[in-house]
C-alpha cells in the first residue's frame, strides 16, 4: 500500500493552523544525511549525484521512519551555505567531504579577516551544483508529494562563516558583525527566491535560529544579530516560521513575545513543566518535540523508555492539538532502530484523537 | 600605581575583557618588580573566577567569556617568562580536541582560552582529529586531562571510539566530555570519566580533577 502522504499533510495542516479534524498527532523527525545513508545503504556522494536520487533517498528514508514530513537535510543553512559561500568566494578548501554524512566547513576560514567579510561575495545558488541538486529535488518531492519548505538562517551560517571570531567581534566590532549577517541574509534571500522560482512560494519556513540560546548570548544579542532578520523575511514572504533550536536554554518564551511564530522545535529544558507553561501562555504556537532529546532515551534506554517519553509529551502537550512529535537533534547512527522505530509506535498507541492515556 | 592597585586595575581589565590593557598592567606590574606569583594568583586566577561567576549569574555571555580569556592568555604569556625563571610549575597538562568527522571550534576554542587562564598547559589538536592521534600525543606529552568536544549527535560514535582506545591503550588521564548533546548516560555509555554542557562548566570540572589528584597525592 502506498504511503499516505496526504493523510501527513492534513495531520501537520491541521496540527499547525487548527484546521479540519486530525486523527492523530503527527511525527516531525530530523533526519540528516547520516540517517539517508544509514537507510538506504548508499553513500552521501551517491544521494546527491542527482535530483532524482536525492528525491526518492529522502522519500524512502522519511516513509521508513512513517513520518509525515519530509526534508532534503542538506538544503540547510548551515553546512549547506557555508559551502555556497565558500564556492562563491574561492575558498573551497574550507570544505570537507564524508562518505556517509554531509560534508562539513572549518568554521572561520572563508571570514577569517575584516577584509573577507569586506569582500564577501553573495552566492547565486542557481550556478552551485549542489543547490541546484537540492532545489530540483524539492521541487521533485513537491509535485509527488504536495510537501514543501524551505530552512533558513543567519547565526547558523555566521559561525561557519566567521567562526569563533563572531563572538569577539559582538562586543569589539559589532558594525562588521552586523555587516556580515546583512550579507548572509541577503543570501538567504537567495535561495528562497531559487526556491519560489522552482518549487513555489514556500508558505512555512523552517528557522535554525541558533542565537536564541542563553549559552549563547543574551536575548537582546539573538534579535540583533538573527531576530530582526526573522522579523524581516516574515514581512518580506508573509511566510509562517517555525523556530528550531536544539540549545540546552532556548529563549522560546522570551522570542515569542518579539516574533509571530507558527511553531517551535526544541529538545530542551527536559523539565516537560516548561513546556506546559510554554503551551498555556502561546496556545496557537505548536511544539515540536518538547523534551524528547536523542542523546538521552533513544540513544541509551529501551523502546519502552521510548515509548514513556512520546507518552509524557503526548500527555501533557497533545491535547487540543498544537504539538507534534519530534526528536532533536539528528539521529545518529548510535541510536538503535528498534529506539528509533519506538517513536511512531508510540504515537499510533498514545497519539490517535480523541486521546485516551488508559 | 602602587603595586595593590596595578593589581586592582588588572583584575579589573580582565573582568572587562580587554587584552591590550590587560597586557600593559602585567608589563607595568613586572616593571614594578610585583611578584609575577602574586600577578597570577590575586589578579589574573581572581579576574577569571569573578569572570567565571558573572558567566553563571547569567550577567555575562560566550562574547564576554571570550574576551575576558583573551585577556587573561595576553596576561599569561606576558607573565610566563617569569613564573619560569620562578620555576613555576603548570597545576596540569590538558590535551584538547575535536574528535575526528566534526569540525565544530567555538566551544573548544572558548575552553582552550579559559583553560589557559587558569595557568594550566593546554595541547590542543584542532578540529577532526582521529583517535590515533589523540593517543599519540597522550603518550607523548603526559597529560592530566584529555577534554574531546563535540557539538553535534554524530560525534558521540567517534567520541566512544576514541575513549575506548585511550582507555585500551592503558592511558590513565581523566577523560572528560564537552557539548551540549550529552547527558550522564550518554557520557557513561562514551567510558569517559565526566561531561560538561558548556565551556565554563568543563573548566570546572577539569579543575576539580586536578585538585581531587592532588589532595589524593
Amino acid at each position: 500500500m502506498p504511503y499516505d502522504w496526504d493523510a501527513s499533510r492534513k495531520r501537520i495542516i491541521g496540527t499547525f493552523f487548527g484546521t479540519g479534524k486530525i486523527d492523530r498527532v503527527p511525527y516531525f523527525p530530523l533526519a540528516c544525511e547520516e540517517m539517508i545513508c544509514r537507510i538506504t545503504g548508499k553513500t552521501y556522494k551517491e544521494i546527491i549525484s542527482s535530483p532524482k536520487n536525492y528525491a526518492n533517498a529522502a522519500i524512502s528514508t522519511f516513509e521508513f521512519l512513517k513520518a509525515d514530513t519530509i526534508s532534503i537535510p542538506t538544503a540547510y543553512a548551515g553546512p549547506g551555505e557555508a559551502l555556497a559561500f565558500a564556492e562563491a568566494n574561492n575558498k573551497k578548501e574550507s570544505i570537507k567531504w564524508f562518505d556517509y554524512k554531509v560534508f562539513m566547513a572549518k568554521q572561520g576560514v572563508v571570514c577569517k579577516t575584516e577584509e573577507d567579510i569586506d569582500k564577501l561575495e553573495i552566492p547565486d545558488h542557481r550556478k552551485i551544483s549542489l543547490w541546484d541538486t537540492c532545489i530540483s529535488a524539492l521541487d521533485i518531492i513537491n509535485k509527488k508529494l504536495g510537501m514543501g519548505g524551505l530552512c533558513l538562517g543567519i547565526w547558523s551560517v555566521v559561525q561557519e562563516l566567521r567562526g569563533v571570531q563572531a563572538y569577539r567581534d559582538m562586543r569589539r566590532n559589532p558594525d562588521l558583525l552586523l555587516k556580515l549577517c546583512e550579507k548572509v541574509y541577503e543570501s538567504q534571500m537567495d535561495v528562497l527566491n531559487f526556491y519560489n522560482e522552482e518549487v513555489g512560494g514556500s508558505g512555512i519556513i523552517f528557522f535554525t535560529g541558533y542565537s536564541f540560546n542563553k549559552h549563547m548570548m543574551s536575548f537582546e544579542d539573538a534579535m540583533k544579530y538573527e531576530g530582526q532578520f526573522i522579523k524581516r523575511i516574515q514581512k518580506e514572504t508573509k511566510a509562517s516560521i517555525i523556530l528550531h533550536n536544539c540549545g540546552t536554554t532556548p529563549y522560546f518564551n522570551e522570542v515569542c513575545n518579539e516574533i509571530d511564530l507558527l511553531a517551535v522545535n526544541g529538545s530542551h529544558p527536559l523539565d516537560i513543566e516548561y513546556w506546559v507553561n510554554f503551551k498555556e501562555k502561546f496556545p496557537n504556537v505548536t511544539i515540536i518535540g518538547a523534551n524528547i532529546d536523542v542523546s538521552r532515551e533513544l540513544l541509551n534506554g529501551t523502546p519502552q523508555d521510548v515509548e514513556n517519553k512520546v507518552k509524557e509529551n503526548i500527555t501533557n502537550l497533545a491535547t487540543g492539538g498544537r504539538y507534534i512529535v519530534g526528536p532533536i537533534c539528528c539521529l545518529p547512527w548510535g541510536v538503535s532502530l528498534k529506539n528509533i522505530m519506538a517513536i511512531p509506535k508510540a504515537i499510533k498507541k498514545w497519539g490517535s484523537y480523541p486521546l485516551n492515556f488508559n | 600605581m602602587n603595586d595593590n592597585e596595578i593589581l586592582k586595575s588588572l583584575r579589573r581589565t580582565i573582568i572587562d575583557g580587554n587584552p591590550e590593557d590587560a597586557i600593559d598592567l602585567v608589563n607595568k606590574a613586572l616593571t614594578a618588580k610585583v611578584d609575577p606569583k602574586r600577578i597570577l594568583n590575586e589578579a589574573i586566577i581572581r579576574g577569571a573566577e569573578k569572570v567565571g561567576l558573572k558567566y553563571e549569574k547569567g550577567e555575562y555571555y560566550l562574547a564576554d567569556m571570550l574576551l575576558a580569556a583573551d585577556a587573561i592568555n595576553g596576561s599569561m604569556d606576558a607573565i610566563k617568562p617569569k613564573l619560569k625563571e620562578d620555576t613555576y610549575k603548570t597545576p596540569g597538562k590538558v590535551l584538547i580536541g575535536t574528535p575526528e568527522g566534526d569540525l565544530h571550534s567555538i566551544g573548544k576554542s572558548l575552553v582552550v582560552a579559559l583553560l589557559q587562564g587558569q595557568g594550566l598547559e593546554v595541547i590542543d589538536l584542532g578540529v577532526d582529529v582521529p583517535p590515533e592521534k589523540f593517543l599519540e600525543t597522550a603518550k607523548k606529552e603526559n597529560v592530566d586531562i584529555i577534554g574531546l568536544s563535540g557539538l553535534l549527535t554524530v560525534t558521540i560514535s567517534k567520541m566512544t571510539e576514541t575513549v575506548t582506545l585511550l582507555k585500551r591503550e592503558g592511558i590513565k588521564a581523566k577523560i572528560i566530555l564537552g557539548g551540549g548533546i550529552l547527558s550522564d548516560e550518554t557520557c557513561r555509555r562514551v567510558g569517559a570519566d565526566a561531561w560538561a554542557k558548556d565551556g565554563w562548566e568543563g573548566v570546572k570540572k577539569i579543575i576539580k580533577i586536578l585538585e581531587d589528584r592532588k589532595n589524593a597525592i
